[in-house]
């Protein structure tokens, strides 16, 4: 065992939908290093209902690479490691698998508590099936009706701030009450209240003998405070139990892991938050996470996490309905060549039908990015509506500052080129000012997060190694100037080498100059009169350090917001010579 | 996985979303047709303010209740009252029953829809809770699909065309077919859809069919079931060799896992007479030299295959993504390599 660190070997196991991912960090010269992963095809779903068989396939694979025994012959883990040197000190497990759990919201006043409750539940995976609030003018039998019709396994309650309403909201709890009681005892569903801390006492009375209720903390102790944090506590453990109860495993799972296995989505959270306290706090921290069931947006601005998971939104079984927010025609406009409409939906339904596949011809692969576009845009979209406002630009077109933006998902990963990977995340997130591009090319963000109560050096150490991958810093300008125009210059001294980099680029451009990885420049850029790079304001000069990434430095001077052409033989041209200059398409 | 077994013995678990009645017994045998469980559903709900009504307190409500909770009440039976001068009283608005009583209000549930789930084929009863949940058992050819319209049948089965595929065109369809279960390779036109309608067949199954047609398949009376996917996708080549040589037998086709999927796949079933040691499916084969699969993906999306050797080298394929692989041979095309996530194994 190392001296600074009070564990060595930690493993780490994400259960998502489509794959199962088991990751195994060793200490290598004092630091966390990635030692070898594993992934192999979850096992949640029917005939197997069992996430066992998923877990051990990707163990046996860490198991191939390295060599290291970490089940003994029951299949039990071996912890802590032993003198032989089977097994880990510390295992981490999180889990975005499972059934959606059904979940009908019951507050009191929109814009407030129910506002607060929705956004909470916007943050996990739950499956909104209704909404009842106070000023709800259907009668009381027909609010019971619509949660009989909803079979939910949840019910969360919110409403009054913490002595606040009490008539109002006992009255939502006797309505809850007597719609759960006419549920057959195994199909009652789980109630959590989070509402007016001070009826927590006759709340209890009321439903506790035959209803199962937990109370949390409130969501809106006041006017003016929300606190998610707590309740969503409370969410994870009903969201676990429901999902315990329809599929096998989990249970071993949260053995191994000592009761501290997460959701994917609160573990990844906690990293984006975390990065968001190192990083520049004039910045706030962007993660994106595009998956198979679902979309996760993770922004934190000086330790403010703003969580979004959109689960109707994925590259997998929920991709035909992306068609009910988008069409076919805005997946077709980030293509490069001709594709017909119907071409695009069959792909769509045979993808949800198939999500593990991977797209081996080039116009698949082409087609599975333009997807992945319009799932990010659209994500990010209904994300922003609940960052903080004074961190959101005026216009609702323009992305505020962030930096890094870290994303993850297969869809990235995989692309056979960082230059695809760095297109698709221009063309759908569409920064602005000056950031970075880390790509999670392993998806270790969740386990890292889920890591960092017990080793919180780990998250550290791993993110200086090389399993992350940065693809380079962008710099998007913003401002009016007409196509072609001269929008800056700039000027690039590499550190390890004499020759410089002088050039200018133009309005409509999109540039990129090669600097590898490992190595750092100073960039001075000069922008024309109107035009802001996020020096401080329009027609601000600066200079700064950056490092080279996978792409290198990308000047994308394609306007904000970018604007494609209506002509669809001009839009593909254009598409094709983006994915050209950017490096994917040699 | 995907289970397109000649002969195996078939175990469906049919459940009720709720608690009702089972309405079969253990080893019963059952027809495809027959009713194995029914359930009340979605009953409407009137919560009666009995103060309000009777213009009294809360407190002294209970007081003039006349029924109990489970009393069955038909339209217009008092429930409360009389109370005061006027002698008013609280009569139930629609039949039903008394699910519960509390501080001076009535909640009364009317009938709701009676919701039958049929066996979908022939078997025995070998297990139920006597309340929601029946597993019936059968000996038969059984091949699973990718997608069903949400309906099931059960029919006897005509092959329409010549090879796996063959279009179903209307001109195809005649009277000879009616009442039937047809097989053919594609559809990609509504008009041989509404024209099965037309003489009434009892389930249509396909390889492929483009996917705009699935609003109107969910529009008709009779499952339809792919099973290969949306395009112009033949049926793989071992199950239309099943299909084939069980023409003129009747069977079971059960579309009723429309998209999303809730775990259960569609599926057709054959019931198939047997006195010999039938096994059941596996629940986990690994893939390995020698087992069947089938090509999720272009360019040998549909083909029915061997695997040769799970190649240990990542290999990069046209679209330039690296990926795990196998070697397989695909009969009358040769060997090829295919990334691993995209084969499937066809047991």
């Amino acid at each position: 065992m190392s001296s600074i660190l009070d564990t060595d070997t930690i493993l780490a196991v994400d259960v998502g939908s489509v794959s199962t991912r088991a990751s195994l960090f060793d200490v290598v010269d004092g630091h966390f290093r990635l030692i070898a992963s594993g992934r192999a095809p979850s096992t949640v779903k029917a005939p197997l209902s069992d996430i066992s068989e998923g877990v051990r396939m990707a163990l046996d694979q860490v198991k191939a690479v390295t060599g290291r025994k970490l089940l003994d012959e029951t299949d039990l883990l071996i912890m802590p490691v032993t003198s032989g040197g089977s097994g880990v000190d510390t295992f981490v497990a999180t889990a975005s698998a499972g059934p959606k759990v059904r979940t009908v919201l019951v507050g009191l006043m929109p814009g407030v508590s129910t506002d607060s409750a929705l956004r909470l539940a916007e943050s996990t995976y739950l499956d909104l099936v209704g909404v009842i609030d106070l000023l709800d003018t259907r009668r009381e039998s027909e609010k019971i009706d619509l949660i009989l019709s909803a079979r939910p396994d949840l019910i969360l309650v919110v409403g009054g701030t913490d002595g606040g309403a009490q008539d109002s909201v006992l009255q939502l709890i006797e309505l809850v009450a007597v719609a759960s009681e006419l549920f057959s005892p195994n199909q009652r569903p789980r109630i959590v209240y989070a509402g007016n801390r001070n009826l927590g006492a006759a709340i209890a009375d009321r439903v506790g003998e035959h209803l199962d209720i937990a109370l949390a903390p409130n969501v809106r102790p006041s006017l003016q405070v929300e606190d998610l944090g707590h309740a969503r506590l409370a969410l994870g453990e009903a969201i676990a139990e429901a999902r315990n109860k329809r599929v096998h495993g989990f249970d071993e799972l949260e053995q191994w892991s000592g009761g501290t296995m997460m959701l994917t989505a609160d573990a990844y959270g906690r990293v984006i938050r975390y990065l968001s306290r190192i990083y520049d706090p004039a910045k706030g921290v962007l993660g994106v996470d595009v998956g198979a069931t679902n979309t996760m947006i993770a922004a934190a601005f000086e330790g403010d996490l703003r969580l979004s998971v959109e689960t109707d939104l994925g590259l997998g079984e929920p991709l035909p309905t992306l068609l009910r927010h988008s069409s076919l025609s805005n997946i077709a406009r980030w293509l490069p060549s001709e594709t017909s409409e119907r071409t695009i939906l069959d792909y769509i339904y045979n993808k949800s039908i198939n999500p593990a596949t991977v797209p081996a011809e080039e116009e698949d692969l082409l087609l599975e990015l333009a997807l992945a576009r319009e799932i990010l845009r659209l994500s990010l979209k209904r994300a922003r509506k609940r960052w903080p406002k004074d961190r959101d630009l005026k216009s609702t077109w323009l992305m505020p500052s962030v930096e890094p933006i870290i994303a993850s998902g297969s869809v990235l990963a995989r692309a056979p080129r960082p230059g695809y990977a760095a297109l698709a995340l221009l063309d759908a997130i569409q920064p602005t000012g000056i950031t970075t591009f880390v790509l999670d090319p392993h998806g270790l963000s969740p386990s890292l997060g889920a890591a960092s109560g017990s080793v919180p050096m780990l998250t550290v150490h791993v993110l200086e190694s090389g399993s992350f991958v940065s693809l380079g810093t962008v710099v998007s300008p913003v401002g009016n100037a007409r196509m072609g125009r001269k929008v800056l210059s700039l000027h690039l001294e590499l550190e390890k080498s004499s020759e410089d980099v002088v050039g200018e680029v133009r309005m409509g451009q999109l540039a990129v100059v090669p600097i590898r990885q490992g190595e750092h420049a100073h960039l001075t850029l000069r922008p024309e009169r109107g035009i802001d790079v996020g020096f401080g304001g329009p027609g601000k000069a600066g200079a700064l350090r950056i490092a080279g990434g996978a792409v290198g430095l990308i000047i994308d001077a394609r306007g904000r917001p970018l604007v494609l052409a209506k002509d669809p033989a001009r839009r593909r041209e254009l598409n094709k010579k983006w994915l050209i200059d950017i490096g994917a398409v040699v | 996985m995907t289970h397109v077994i000649p002969i195996t013995v078939i175990r469906r678990e049919r459940v009720l979303p709720v608690p009702g009645a089972v309405l079969v017994r253990v080893n019963e045998r059952l027809q495809a047709a027959d009713v194995v469980a029914e359930a009340e559903i979605d009953p409407k709900h009137y919560y009666l303010d009995v103060a309000r009504g009777l213009g009294i307190s809360v407190k002294d409500a209970g007081r003039y209740i006349t029924c109990q909770k489970g009393d069955r009440v038909e339209t217009g039976d008092v429930l409360a009252g009389p109370a005061g001068v006027p002698r008013r009283t609280v009569r139930t608005p629609a039949s039903g029953r008394i699910v519960g009583i509390n501080n001076g209000r009535i909640l009364l549930e009317s009938f709701g829809k009676v919701l039958q789930i049929k066996a979908g084929f022939p078997g025995k009863v070998i297990s139920s809770d006597g309340a929601q949940a029946v597993t019936i058992e059968a000996i038969g050819t059984l091949i699973q699909g990718v997608w069903g319209n949400g309906l099931q049948n059960y029919g006897v089965m005509r092959l329409v065309g010549d090879g796996p595929s063959s279009r179903l065109q209307t001109d195809q369809l005649d009277v000879n077919l009616r009442g039937a279960v047809l097989v053919a390779g594609i559809c990609d036109h509504p008009a041989p859809f509404h024209q099965a309608t037309e003489l009434s067949v009892r389930g249509v199954i396909l390889g492929g069919m483009p996917s705009e047609l699935i609003p109107v398949a969910r529009r008709l009376p009779y499952p339809v079931l792919l099973t290969e996917g949306f395009g112009e996708h033949p049926i793989n080549a071992a199950a239309f060799n099943l299909f084939v040589s069980n023409v003129g037998r009747e069977v079971a086709v059960d579309a009723g896992c429309a998209w999303p999927q809730p775990g259960q796949r569609p599926e057709a079933i054959i019931p198939q007479p047997s006195s010999r040691q039938v096994s059941h499916p596996d629940r986990v084969v690994s893939l390995k030299p020698g087992v069947r699969v089938r090509v999720l993906k272009p360019p040998y999306q549909g083909e029915v295959a061997v695997v040769k050797e799970i190649l240990k080298r990542v290999e990069t394929y046209p679209s330039g993504i690296r990926a795990k692989s196998a070697m397989i041979e695909i009969d009358g095309v040769g060997t090829k390599t295919v990334p691993l996530a995209n084969i499937e194994i066809l047991q």
